[in-house]
């Protein structure tokens, strides 16, 4: 679903990504780890088509940039950016209505009621907390049932029955068959979905692994802590 | 060493080093300084040669009314959060540390006169227009430092209100209501003046050089001694200038006496600026910019399909920031100045004249408007829509805007003026098409650059564009217009002038098509992750 081929982003001399290869699968989740500084919120923006990049990226093999690809893609950046004077309920309606949504209502009504936003429609983005406003941007990004999400530290500020729900959600896109990349460094809370692990070092992807790759009694910690400080992996 | 002498000293070092390794923000203040000593050249020949000179009282009613813009923003500051002294690093390594509140403030104080400065800067720029008041390099100088002087006090008399009026309804009633009284004797005087002579700019006149401005705080005294000093009276100078400083020094005694723990006075103004600046490294222009304290939501909605739905959110997001919509604060106040010179100055100005000086408004207030915002947000990147129509929706609502400004700003001034109809009529379509060329030249910019430099280059290169794409159609109006002459000359350079800017508006964005995919989401800088 996404496609990744030899992704450079330069920032002046600064390398922030260097030859990245990667590709997320229908019904997939790839995890993004690495510790800061190691381009991960710059790989995820570059998948987003915000910035520009040397390579290619295709989403179900339309260029990023495309309106195609965009009609396919969700995003959940890591600070969440509301607009000041909308409400919640507008968020979700401009999204709607810049994506040509029909009967949109019912799904928006299901997901501010899953996250606890329903009483809260009629607050403005300014009013919210950052937590619930990342609530919002959660709900503006899968509204369009996108068949790729990609998730820039969703769990940052979410409270526990949001975290709850986050994971909940993250599970039922995975059967609907949606492609998801997740970049987090709360390691315990992708445990129980991930599929692909990409640890980055220093722009570059250091070790990708597939879950069954893992052995034994060995988690993805044990694995992130073997690449990003040469620790030996328990058996 | 004291900490708090450490902390300046070792804060200007770092300055400086940061300076040596970034060689374009070097190169900006060089540039910079550069422009100041050109101009400063500039004032020194041309007062020289400069034979006709306006009083100087003139210049006293210019600067008192540009203090008392200043002076207003402060009490409205006290009364809602109070104002900037320190950075949330005082507040969580400095607050809680065992060193005298008195020094911290007194620190405090010192680095706002830092702020203050880069305030008054601005001032610097203008020894052109101060040399038709006869004012040359000292005077300049003398206006800076005094602005500057009052800006500090004012911050401190912002501390004041706050401190006093902080969850006190009854008490920030009092504080508006002396706001007003002390401005009263000044209208009543101009008001007794106006019906004795009939003659607005004489009533005017007699204002400004009677005592009752000067008896405004701060903003009369900081005038008073101003003019007097650039006057050569140096003793009542001497004497405005200091009851400037005892007052300031009155309040800082009262903080320091009354009330050592201002800490909690000062923690909201503080954690706000923190935030708003927060926000706008993290490239949330619409955080960081200003909104109401309190917003009544009464319509709810949001219109479009497609593109367009960009388009009717920056409607609702208008008309509910301000329930006049376009008629906003900017709008509100420009108009209202623009009517006062007008109406005053009838005879001495014409409406090219207010079409000039909104041209240069416009250059720097282009930035504010939503389509331009909406860049540093990601969804208008993410919209599945053509880039075109992406960025020709996003600004329809600037271009209606602009279009009601023209009609404010220089058809209803073009009839009070009593001008050549038609001139009016040209100068809306050039001050129109001029917005326009500039979003054409921000998108440009963009697209060149790829946004992936410094803001305050990016600014650099804006500037730079606007001066290299007007000259091509700037030098034949003027040609034109002084070869003609009269009103059909004027005529013609406008529709020249006119001309050229919706050509170039084409050709920006034509250039910058496909903007949006071809640059960096502005301020998206690498964040450390």
């Amino acid at each position: 679903m996404i496609e990744v081929r030899n992704l450079t982003k330069r920032y002046g001399k600064l390398t922030a990504n260097q030859d990245i290869t990667l590709t997320v699968y229908p019904g997939e989740l790839t995890v993004l780890l690495g510790p800061n500084g190691a381009g991960k919120s710059t790989l995820i923006k570059s998948i987003c088509g915000l910035l520009r990049f040397e390579g290619s990226i295709t989403v179900d093999g339309h260029d990023n940039h495309s309106a195609q690809a965009k009609r396919l893609l969700g995003y959940i950046p890591e600070m969440p950016a509301l607009y000041p004077m909308l409400t919640v309920r507008e968020h979700l309606e401009f999204v709607a209505r810049a994506y040509k949504m029909h009967d949109w209502e019912p799904w928006a009504q299901q997901l501010m009621a899953r996250f606890e936003l329903d009483d809260k429609q009629n607050k403005l983005g300014k009013e919210l907390s950052k937590g619930m406003q990342q609530k919002v941007s959660i709900c503006c990004a899968v509204l369009t049932h996108p068949k790729a999400v990609i998730f820039d530290e969703p769990l940052v500020g979410l409270d526990p029955h949001a975290i709850r729900e986050l994971k909940n959600l993250i599970a039922e896109l995975k059967k609907e068959g949606c492609a998801m990349v997740i970049s987090t460094h709360m390691i315990e809370s992708v445990e129980e979905n991930w599929d692909t692990t990409c640890i980055m070092t220093k722009g570059t992807i250091a070790r990708t692994c597939r879950r069954e790759e893992l052995t034994g009694g060995s988690d993805l910690e044990d694995l992130y802590f073997s690449i990003t400080e040469g620790r030996e992996m328990a058996e | 060493m004291n900490s708090l002498v450490y902390l300046v000293l070792v804060s200007a070092k770092n300055s400086l080093k940061e300076l040596l390794h970034k060689p374009g923000k070097l190169i900006l203040y060089l540039l910079l300084a550069a422009i100041i000593i050109g101009l400063i050249l500039l004032t020194l020949f041309t007062s020289e040669i400069s034979t006709e000179r306006l009083p100087l009282f003139w210049l006293q009613g210019i600067y008192f009314a540009f203090v008392v813009l200043f002076l207003v923003i402060t009490i409205q500051k006290g009364l809602t959060s109070g104002d900037v002294i320190f950075d949330m690093s005082d507040v969580n390594l400095l607050f809680v540390s065992p060193v005298n509140p008195r020094a911290i403030l007194l620190y405090g104080i010192i680095r706002l006169a830092k702020v203050s400065f880069w305030a008054g800067f601005f001032i610097l720029f203008q020894s052109s227009s101060l040399s038709n008041f006869g004012v040359d390099f000292g005077g300049l100088l003398v206006l800076f430092f005094l602005f500057i002087l009052s800006m500090v006090v004012q911050s401190i008399l912002s501390l004041v209100i706050y401190s006093v009026t902080n969850g006190n309804p009854k008490r920030k009633l009092w504080v508006k209501v002396i706001t007003v009284l002390v401005f009263v004797p000044m209208v009543a005087f101009f008001a007794v003046q106006f019906l004795q002579t009939q003659d607005p700019m004489a009533a005017l006149a007699q204002t400004i050089t009677s005592p009752f401005l000067c008896a405004v705080p701060i903003a009369g005294w900081t005038a008073a001694s101003a003019i007097a000093l650039l006057g050569g009276h140096y003793l009542a100078g001497a004497l405005w200038l200091g009851l400037l400083v005892l007052g300031g020094g009155v309040m800082v005694a009262y903080i320091m006496l009354s009330k050592v723990d201002y800490y909690e006075d000062v923690l909201v103004a503080t954690e706000t600026a923190f935030e708003k600046k927060r926000a706008a490294q993290e490239g949330d222009v619409n955080a960081a910019s200003a909104s109401p304290a309190k917003v009544r939501v009464t319509k709810t909605g949001v219109g479009g399909f497609g593109a367009s739905a960009l388009f009717y959110k920056h409607l609702r997001e208008t008309f509910r920031q301000n329930r006049f919509g376009f008629f906003g604060i900017y709008t509100l106040i420009t108009f209202v100045c623009i009517l006062a010179a007008s109406l005053f100055m009838r005879g001495f100005i014409d409406v090219v004249v207010i079409l000039q000086v909104l041209m240069w408004m416009q250059i720097f207030m282009i930035g504010n408007g939503r389509g331009l915002k909406e860049l540093y947000v990601h969804y208008i990147y993410l919209i599945p829509e053509s880039p075109f129509k992406k960025v020709l929706w996003s600004n329809l609502e600037l271009v209606f805007k602009t279009l009601i400004e023209s009609v404010l700003f220089l058809g209803i001034p073009g009839i009070i003026l009593g001008g050549n109809f038609l001139v009016a009529l040209a100068s809306m379509a050039t001050y129109t098409l001029f917005s326009l060329l500039l979003l054409g030249i921000n998108y440009l910019s963009m697209r060149w650059t790829g946004a992936n430099i410094s803001q305050g280059i990016l600014l650099f290169f804006y500037f730079l564009a606007v001066v290299l794409l007007m000259l091509p159609g700037l030098v034949p109006a003027l040609v034109v217009g002084f070869s003609v002459g009269g009103v059909v000359g004027t005529l013609l350079a406008l529709a020249i002038l006119s001309g050229w800017e919706l050509l170039a508006a084409l050709l920006c964005f034509a250039l910058s098509k496909d903007v949006l995919h071809n640059c960096d989401m502005p301020s998206t800088k690498p964040t450390g992750k």
